[in-house]
C-alpha cells in the first residue's frame, strides 16, 4: 500500500530502488525483508550487522548489494590473528623512491564485508568500528578519508559458538541495524538447490546506480519529512525503553535506548519511507525498522532483541 | 461536501420508526379527541404500515383522493363544532393531517415534515393539561423526534442512534437558557390564547344545588380543591370556613342557589371561585382580584369569566362570623314548602318556649348536642319528608343534613336563614408552608339573620365538634370510608403524597401560573420594573446572542484542541471499532486500513482513501494541499459504510 507520491523525482528514486531490490532478490532468494532493511540501512548512512550462522547467504548479500549499486566491494575475513593493519592498511618503505608509501587496506572500499567480526580480538574489532564511526582512518599521523558512500556489513556468529569474542555493547551501538537472515523457506531453498549457487551470477548483474547516485539518494533520504507528532512518538518510545523495569513482556530489557539510537531510528525510518515512495515518515515506517534498530541495543543480541522491541512498540500509544 | 442525490425514499424501517413516533405524539391526545378523529388519525398511520404498498401507491390516490379527504375532514370538524378557528377543531385537524401526510410520505423530506408535524402535535397536548407529568413525559418524545430529524437530514450518513440522541440532547440542553429567558421575558397576555369554554378542569366541584348526599359524595375524594398561601399566620381550625355557593331556595328535599333567579344568567358550578374565606368583608374588592371577580350582595365571590384553569389571586379577609345584611331581602330567606310537617310543628313549639331568636337558636343547638344524633357518611336514604325523617327517626346524617334541617327549623320559626356550602378545614403542607384544602373538606353550614346581621351557625359543630377542630378523619369512626389523605395518621405514603403535592404546587405556581402579574413581580424583583416591552425584547435578543456566542466559542475551542483530521480519523476508528475491528493503540493508519481491508475486501478502497488522506494530513509536510486533503478525508469518512453494514458483511 502506498500513499500517492507527491512529486515525480521521488517516483524515480523509489522506482530505481525497487529495481535494485528486484535484482538483489534474484541473487538472495526469498529474503525480501532483510534485503530491504539492508538497503534502508545503506540509504540512512548506517552500518549493518548480520547475526547468523554461516552459510545462509550473508556474504552473498553484501557482494550482490555492492555490485547492484555499482560500488567497490571488499571482504575481510576476521580471524583470531588478524591485526588492525590488515584492515586499515600499512605504510611500506619504497626502496626505489626512499619514501614510505601507504598501501590502503580493504577498508578503503565502498562496501566492506567484515565476515565473522567476533572471531577477531577486540583490538582489531575496535579499529574497524572506529573507522566506521569516523569515516576516516588515521595512520602514521595522517588522516585519510574513507570513500563515500561507505557501508560496512559485519557478520557475527551466534555468541555460543566456539572461539568468538562477542562485541561489547558500546561497539554494538555503532551498527544502525542488526538483523538475522534465517534459513530460507522451503520454496526458496528448493530453487536454490535446482539452480545452484547464485553467487556466480553476481558479475553478470547490471549496476542500477553508482556512487554519486547513491550519495544523492542518501541526501534525498535525509530530506524526508518527519512530522512533530512522530518525533513525539519516537521520544515516547525512547522514554518507554528507559523507564521499563524489565518485567512482564519486557523481561530481558537491560538498558534504555541512547539518544544516538533515537537519531538512527529516525534516519532509518526516513530511508524506509523513501523505499515506500513517501515524502514523509509514517508510524508504519518506524514500526518496520524499530526491531532491527532497537533490538540489539535493548538485549545485546538480535535474537533476543527483536521480540523485546515488538513488545515495547505495543506498549506505547501512537499519538 | 458532495451534492446529495435527490431525496432517497424512506426505508421500511424508517417508516415504521416514524409511525411509532407519530403514535407516541398522538397518544396523549386520544382522551381529548372524539372517537372518529382518533379512529381516522391513528387508523391512517396503522394502515400505511399494515397495507401492502400497491394498495396506496397509485399517484391518483395521492394527488386527488388525499386532498379531497383532507378537505372533507375539515368540513366534518367544522360541522361538529360549528366553528373552526379554535383550539379543539384545529388540534383535531392536525391529528388527522398527521395520518394523511403519513399515507403519502415517500421521501426523507416527507419524513422530516412529518417529524415537525409530530412536534406540533405533541405541543398541542399542553392545551389540555399543563401538569408536570405531561411536561416530563414529553421529553423523551422530544429527544426522539429531534434525533430522527437529524438522522433523516443526514440521510445515508446517519450516525448510530445513540450518538444521534446524545447530540440532540446536547442541543436541547444548550437551548435551555434561551427557553428560560424567553419564558421569563416573553410578554404575557392577560388571558391565555386558548380559551376552554367547556372545560371541566376547574378546581371546585361544589355545585349550585345541594341535595342530601351530595357533599358526602364529595367527601370521598382526595382531590385538591385549592391551595392557599397565607401572608401571615394561618387562622385556627375553627375559623377555616371557606365560603362557596350560598343556597337560599328549598324545594322540600334539596337546596338551590337563588342567584339564578336574580340576574337570569345561567349559573354554572365553574363560575364560583369558591376559595373565599368567610366572611370576606373587604368591600369593595380591592387590588388585582377586582379584575377577575365580583362580590355579590350575599358575600359570594363570582369569577367575571368562566374559570377554565387554575386561577391564582390574592385577597384579604376579615375573620368575623357575622356581617351586615342591609342589601338582603328577608322574604327570600323565609320561604318554605309545605312539607316536613313534624319539623314545622316542632319548630313552632320550640320558638314559642324561647324568649328571643338568639335563645331559640341556642336551644336548637343544645337540642342537637343532647339528642343522640350520629355524624356519618352513610346516613341511609330519606325519601318523603326527608327533614322529618332525619330529625325524628334516624338521626343519622352528614353536614348537609344538619345544615339543611337547621335552616328549615329557623325558617319555620320566622328567622331568615340560608345554607352556605364551601369548605371547612385545610391542612398545612410541611414542605411548602401552604395550606391544602381537599374535596374531602367540603362542608355545609347555616347562616341566620339576627338583628340585621348575618351570623354563622354550624350545627355539625354541635353534633361532632371534632369535625370542625380536627377534620373529617377525627369526626368519623374508623369504620367509615374516609378518604385516605383525610385521615389523621401520618404514614409514609401520606407524607410522600404531601411532598409530591408541594412539587406540583410549585410547578403550578412558578411555571404554569407565571402570568402577567407574576411576570411583573419578577421584573420588579430583578429591578426591571420600568422596562418597556421593546427594551425587554432588546435585552432578550442581546442575552440570546451572547449565549449563542458562548456555546459557539466552546465548540470552536474544543474543535481546535483536537485537529479536524484527528477528529475525523477518530470517528472512522470508532466506526470500525463498533463493527468489531478495534484499532490497537500503536497501530498506524495504513496498517489499520490494511487490516480492515483484509476483513472487508469490498470496501478496501474506502478504507485506504481515508487512511491515506489522514496519514498525509497528520504526518505529511505542511503545504497548500491540506485544505483539499481535509475535504478528501471528510468525504472519505462520510462514504465509509455504516457500522451495521460492516457488521452484516462480517457475518
Amino acid at each position: 500500500m502506498t500513499v500517492r507520491p507527491a512529486d515525480t523525482q521521488l517516483v524515480s528514486v523509489t522506482d530505481r530502488l525497487n529495481v535494485a531490490l528486484g535484482e538483489l532478490g534474484l541473487i538472495v532468494v526469498g529474503k525480501q525483508a532483510p534485503l530491504k532493511l539492508a538497503l534502508a540501512c545503506l540509504l540512512a548512512r548506517g552500518h549493518l550487522l548480520i547475526e547468523d550462522i554461516p552459510g545462509v547467504g550473508k556474504s552473498t548479500l553484501a557482494q550482490a548489494l555492492a555490485s547492484t549499486l555499482g560500488l567497490q566491494y571488499a571482504r575481510i575475513q576476521f580471524t583470531s590473528d588478524l591485526l588492525p593493519a590488515d584492515v586499515l592498511g600499512v605504510s611500506i618503505f619504497d626502496p626505489v623512491s626512499h619514501v614510505f608509501r601507504f598501501h590502503a587496506g580493504p577498508i578503503f572500499h565502498a562496501v566492506v564485508l567484515a565476515d565473522e567480526i567476533n572471531r577477531a580480538p577486540p583490538k582489531t574489532q575496535s579499529a574497524l568500528l572506529e573507522a566506521m564511526e569516523e569515516r576516516q582512518v588515521s595512520i602514521d599521523g595522517q588522516t585519510r578519508p574513507l570513500p563515500a558512500p561507505f557501508f560496512v556489513i559485519a557478520t557475527q556468529n551466534p555468541a555460543e559458538q566456539i572461539g568468538a569474542y562477542p562485541l561489547p555493547e558500546s561497539q554494538l551501538d555503532r551498527f544502525l541495524m542488526a538483523i538475522e537472515l534465517g534459513y530460507p523457506d522451503p520454496d526458496a531453498e528448493r530453487e536454490l538447490l535446482i539452480s545452484g549457487d547464485r553467487r556466480i551470477r553476481i558479475p553478470t548483474l547490471a549496476p542500477c546506480a553508482d556512487a554519486a547516485t547513491l550519495l544523492a539518494w542518501q541526501d534525498e533520504t535525509a530530506a524526508v519529512h518527519v512530522a512533530p507528532a512522530l518525533l513525539d512518538y519516537v521520544q515516547a518510545l525512547l522514554a518507554a525503553s528507559r523507564s521499563s523495569s524489565g518485567t512482564g513482556s519486557l523481561q530481558g530489557l537491560h538498558r534504555g535506548l541512547s539518544p544516538r539510537a533515537g537519531l538512527l531510528l529516525v534516519a532509518a525510518a526516513r530511508a524506509w519511507a523513501l523505499l515506500e515512495g513517501r515524502p514523509m515518515v509514517l508510524p508504519e515506517d518506524i514500526h518496520a525498522v524499530f526491531p532491527a534498530v532497537a533490538g540489539h541495543r535493548l538485549a545485546g543480541s538480535t535474537r533476543a532483541g527483536a521480540p523485546l522491541a515488538q513488545s515495547l512498540l505495543r506498549s506505547v500509544t501512537l499519538p | 461536501m458532495k451534492p446529495r442525490a435527490p431525496a432517497p425514499p424512506l426505508s421500511r424501517l424508517q417508516l415504521r420508526w416514524i409511525a411509532a413516533l407519530l403514535a407516541c405524539a398522538q397518544a396523549p391526545l386520544i382522551l381529548h379527541m372524539p372517537a372518529w378523529i382518533v379512529a381516522l388519525g391513528s387508523g391512517l398511520v396503522v394502515a400505511r404500515i399494515v397495507m401492502p404498498e400497491r394498495l396506496y401507491a397509485p399517484t391518483a390516490l395521492r394527488r386527488w383522493l388525499l386532498p379531497i379527504f383532507a378537505v372533507a375532514t375539515a368540513i366534518g370538524i367544522r360541522t361538529q363544532f360549528g366553528y373552526f378557528l379554535a383550539r379543539d377543531p384545529c388540534v383535531e385537524f392536525l391529528y388527522i393531517l398527521l395520518g394523511i401526510k403519513f399515507i403519502e410520505a415517500r421521501t426523507g423530506r416527507d419524513g422530516m415534515l412529518l417529524v415537525c408535524l409530530a412536534l406540533f402535535l405533541s405541543l398541542a397536548q399542553f392545551f389540555y393539561t399543563q401538569s408536570i407529568f405531561a411536561a416530563l413525559a414529553a421529553l423523551p418524545l422530544l429527544l426522539s423526534l429531534g434525533g430522527t430529524l437529524a438522522a433523516l437530514r443526514s440521510g445515508a450518513d446517519a450516525r448510530p442512534w445513540r450518538e444521534q440522541l446524545a447530540s440532540t440532547a446536547r442541543l436541547v440542553v444548550q437551548g435551555v437558557p434561551l427557553a428560560l429567558l424567553l419564558f421569563v421575558l416573553f410578554p404575557r397576555l392577560a388571558a391565555p390564547l386558548w380559551g376552554m369554554p367547556f372545560d371541566a378542569g376547574a378546581s371546585t366541584v361544589l355545585s349550585d344545588s345541594m341535595s342530601p348526599g351530595s357533599i358526602s359524595q364529595l367527601s370521598l375524594s382526595d382531590a385538591v380543591a385549592f391551595r392557599v398561601d397565607f401572608a401571615g399566620q394561618p387562622p385556627p381550625p375553627s375559623q377555616r370556613y371557606w365560603r362557596g355557593p350560598v343556597l337560599a331556595r328549598f324545594d322540600g328535599s334539596g337546596w338551590h342557589t337563588a342567584y339564578r333567579l336574580q340576574n337570569g344568567t345561567p349559573s354554572r358550578s365553574s363560575e364560583f371561585v369558591s376559595t373565599l374565606p368567610r366572611p370576606a368583608v373587604s368591600d369593595p374588592l380591592v387590588g388585582p382580584i377586582n379584575l377577575i371577580a365580583t362580590l355579590s350582595y350575599d358575600q359570594q365571590l363570582f369569577a367575571r369569566t368562566p374559570v377554565t384553569q387554575t386561577v391564582r389571586y390574592t385577597q384579604r379577609s376579615i375573620l368575623r362570623d357575622s356581617f351586615s345584611a342591609r342589601d338582603d331581602n328577608p322574604r327570600e330567606n323565609l320561604r318554605l314548602p309545605r312539607t316536613n310537617p313534624r319539623t314545622l310543628a316542632f319548630a313552632q313549639d320550640m320558638r314559642g318556649r324561647a324568649a328571643s331568636d338568639s335563645e331559640y337558636i341556642r336551644a336548637l343547638l343544645k337540642w342537637f348536642r343532647d339528642e343522640p344524633f350520629v355524624y356519618t357518611l352513610a346516613p341511609g336514604q330519606y325519601d318523603r319528608d326527608p327533614v322529618d325523617a332525619f330529625l325524628f327517626d334516624t338521626r343519622r346524617g352528614f353536614c348537609e343534613h344538619y345544615a339543611g334541617a337547621f335552616v328549615v327549623l329557623l325558617r319555620a320559626a320566622g328567622i331568615p336563614a340560608r345554607v352556605v356550602t364551601g369548605y371547612q378545614g385545610g391542612e398545612m403542607n410541611p414542605d411548602g408552608e401552604y395550606m391544602i384544602v381537599r374535596q374531602s373538606d367540603a362542608h355545609a353550614w347555616a347562616e341566620a339573620m339576627i338583628d340585621g346581621e348575618w351570623k354563622r351557625f354550624d350545627p355539625t359543630a354541635a353534633v361532632a365538634p371534632s369535625r370542625i377542630e380536627r377534620g373529617l378523619g377525627a369526626a368519623l369512626p374508623a369504620s367509615e370510608p374516609v378518604p385516605y389523605l383525610a385521615r389523621l395518621e401520618m404514614t409514609w405514603l401520606k407524607s410522600l403524597r404531601l411532598h409530591w403535592d408541594s412539587v406540583n404546587y410549585q410547578w403550578q405556581r412558578g411555571v404554569v401560573g407565571f402570568n402577567l402579574d407574576r411576570q411583573r413581580d419578577f421584573l420588579r424583583d430583578v429591578g426591571l420594573d420600568g422596562a418597556r416591552p421593546w427594551q425587554l425584547v432588546v435585552l432578550a435578543a442581546a442575552a440570546s446572542f451572547l449565549w449563542g456566542l458562548a456555546v459557539l466559542t466552546v465548540v470552536r475551542l474544543r474543535r481546535s484542541r483536537v485537529d479536524a483530521e484527528i477528529a475525523l480519523w477518530r470517528s472512522a476508528c470508532r466506526l470500525l471499532g463498533r463493527a468489531g475491528l478495534v484499532r490497537r493503540q500503536d497501530e498506524g493508519p495504513l496498517a489499520y486500513a490494511a487490516r480492515a481491508s483484509g476483513r472487508w475486501p469490498q470496501w478496501a478502497p474506502s478504507f485506504q482513501r481515508v487512511a491515506n488522506a489522514y496519514a498525509f494530513l497528520r504526518y505529511g509536510p505542511p503545504g497548500p494541499a491540506r485544505g483539499k486533503l481535509l475535504r478528501e478525508l471528510e468525504t472519505g469518512v462520510d462514504d465509509l459504510p455504516s457500522a451495521r453494514a460492516l457488521g452484516r458483511a462480517a457475518k
